[in-house]
């Protein structure tokens, strides 16, 4: 925990770990330096970050929301909601003030995450910025003009100018930053691993479950499987094939169409049954996998429809009962898991 | 090329149904998505071509991020599913 100033340079000794997805990445390493040892998927997992909702009267690019995770933000308010930890949270009107406290907190050898639109971030290569402003990062340091950022989505720590990252800070538009920061204040000296790891289960298990509303959870993915299946006659074929590219490419962008978040709560319930040498929760996160692999499978006929690549099979009646049947796969593993967590407590 | 990475890459086209790209053109460590692979292939390709991988040797990318490193090039995506294959080894 200790920085070196020397000059203008202030550089925290904060370890970078790349990870999957920025969020859970950066909950992950911002506890991981404060001495709590936790991996991304478990992050992810105490900070319930699975979930499901589509949401078609919110437009992105004039095209349905549809979510695969919690919201943005979600992972780090549960795991500030956790007893033990402070963790401070500060947005701005005034660039130059929000600027400012980021020096402070650096001068004090704190790490700092920071809420950012990706656009603006030089050192993303101009084929993956897009208009994203709920990117987080942690910056452990400043040298000179540039700060020291350990972005979760990079191999190696980046740096980034002070302009190009105080415009990332302050990018407008949906979800729009304004120069949010965050950092842990205080964690807890004893660590009830279990016991987060239940009530994260629990929490994913009513979002999934108990939610009253049609769009989410189960409801929500079988609800999307009503609704994409009637999108040819209703939108029509280009319109539907549009809405379909969006709904497998608007969480991930490359490569995995929805199944990557859970894979990534498989990891968790792996890691859980591990930790907690319990043989349900290893069946749970194997029956996870197999769902994320069925997204995909949603998402690859998605892709050739797309694509105008089909094969006989790929029809909307056709992923309509895929999804369906991730739906039926969803309801079964939480239903189970909402039983596992009855019997812990 | 090598042997293997030969092979993914005609997986790749005969998936993407890449008829006017020349394999004897690309090269190993030729972006694989994106606006600058010469195959000129997007991420709605990179979806395909991971569940092709999978359902062809069995081998998981389980996050974005390891797609985006994996399909840098033919030889990173060689690489990872022969160390997947060694680790089930």
């Amino acid at each position: 925990m200790n920085a070196g100033k020397i000059n203008s340079r202030i550089m925290i000794d904060f370890t970078h770990r790349q990870s999957a997805h920025c969020e859970s990445g950066v909950a992950a390493n911002l506890l991981t330096y404060n001495g709590i040892k936790i991996s991304e998927a478990m992050a992810f997992g105490i900070g319930g970050g699975l979930f499901f909702g589509y949401l078609p009267f919110i437009r992105i690019n004039h095209l349905p929301l549809i979510t695969y995770r919690a919201a943005a933000g979600k992972i780090l308010q549960q795991i500030a909601a956790i007893p033990g930890v402070t963790m401070v949270r500060k947005t701005f009107r005034d660039q130059a003030r929000a600027m400012d406290e980021l020096d402070r907190a650096l001068a004090a050898s704190i790490p700092v995450g920071l809420q950012t639109g990706v656009f603006w971030l030089p050192y993303f290569p101009m084929a993956l910025r897009f208009h994203f402003n709920a990117h987080n990062l942690v910056v452990y340091g400043k040298e000179g003009h540039d700060y020291l950022i350990s972005d979760p989505v990079f191999p190696e720590p980046v740096r980034c100018p002070t302009e190009d990252l105080q415009r990332a800070r302050f990018a407008s538009g949906a979800l729009a930053p304004k120069g949010k920061m965050y950092y842990l204040a205080q964690v807890p000296d004893e660590f009830d691993r279990a016991s987060f790891i239940v009530q994260g289960i629990q929490y994913v298990c009513k979002m999934m479950l108990g939610s009253p509303f049609p769009l989410i959870g189960v409801k929500g993915i079988n609800f999307l499987a009503g609704r994409l299946e009637k999108w040819p006659c209703r939108l029509g074929n280009e319109k539907a094939d549009l809405h379909l590219g969006h709904v497998v490419r608007m969480q991930e962008e490359i490569g995995t169409g929805g199944g990557g978040f859970r894979f990534m709560y498989g990891a968790f319930l792996q890691e859980c049954a591990d930790e907690l040498q319990d043989d349900f929760l290893r069946d749970s996160a194997s029956s996870l996998t197999l769902t994320g692999d069925a997204w995909r499978q949603f998402a690859g006929m998605a892709a050739r429809i797309c694509k105008n690549r089909l094969q006989p099979e790929d029809t909307y009646p056709a992923m309509a009962g895929i999804i369906r049947h991730c739906g039926e796969m969803e309801k079964q593993i939480f239903r189970d898991l909402h039983t596992w967590v009855n019997e812990q407590q | 090329m090598k042997k293997f990475e030969r092979e993914l890459l005609e997986l790749i086209c005969a998936t993407c149904n890449l008829q006017d790209v020349d394999p004897e053109q690309i090269r190993s460590n030729d972006p694989l998505i994106g606006p600058e692979s010469p195959l000129g292939t997007d991420s709605l390709d990179a979806l395909e071509i991971a569940v092709a991988i999978q359902q062809e040797y069995g081998v998981r990318m389980d996050s974005e991020n390891t797609s985006r490193e994996v399909l840098q090039n033919v030889a990173t995506l060689a690489d990872y599913i022969q160390a997947q294959t060694d680790i089930r080894r």
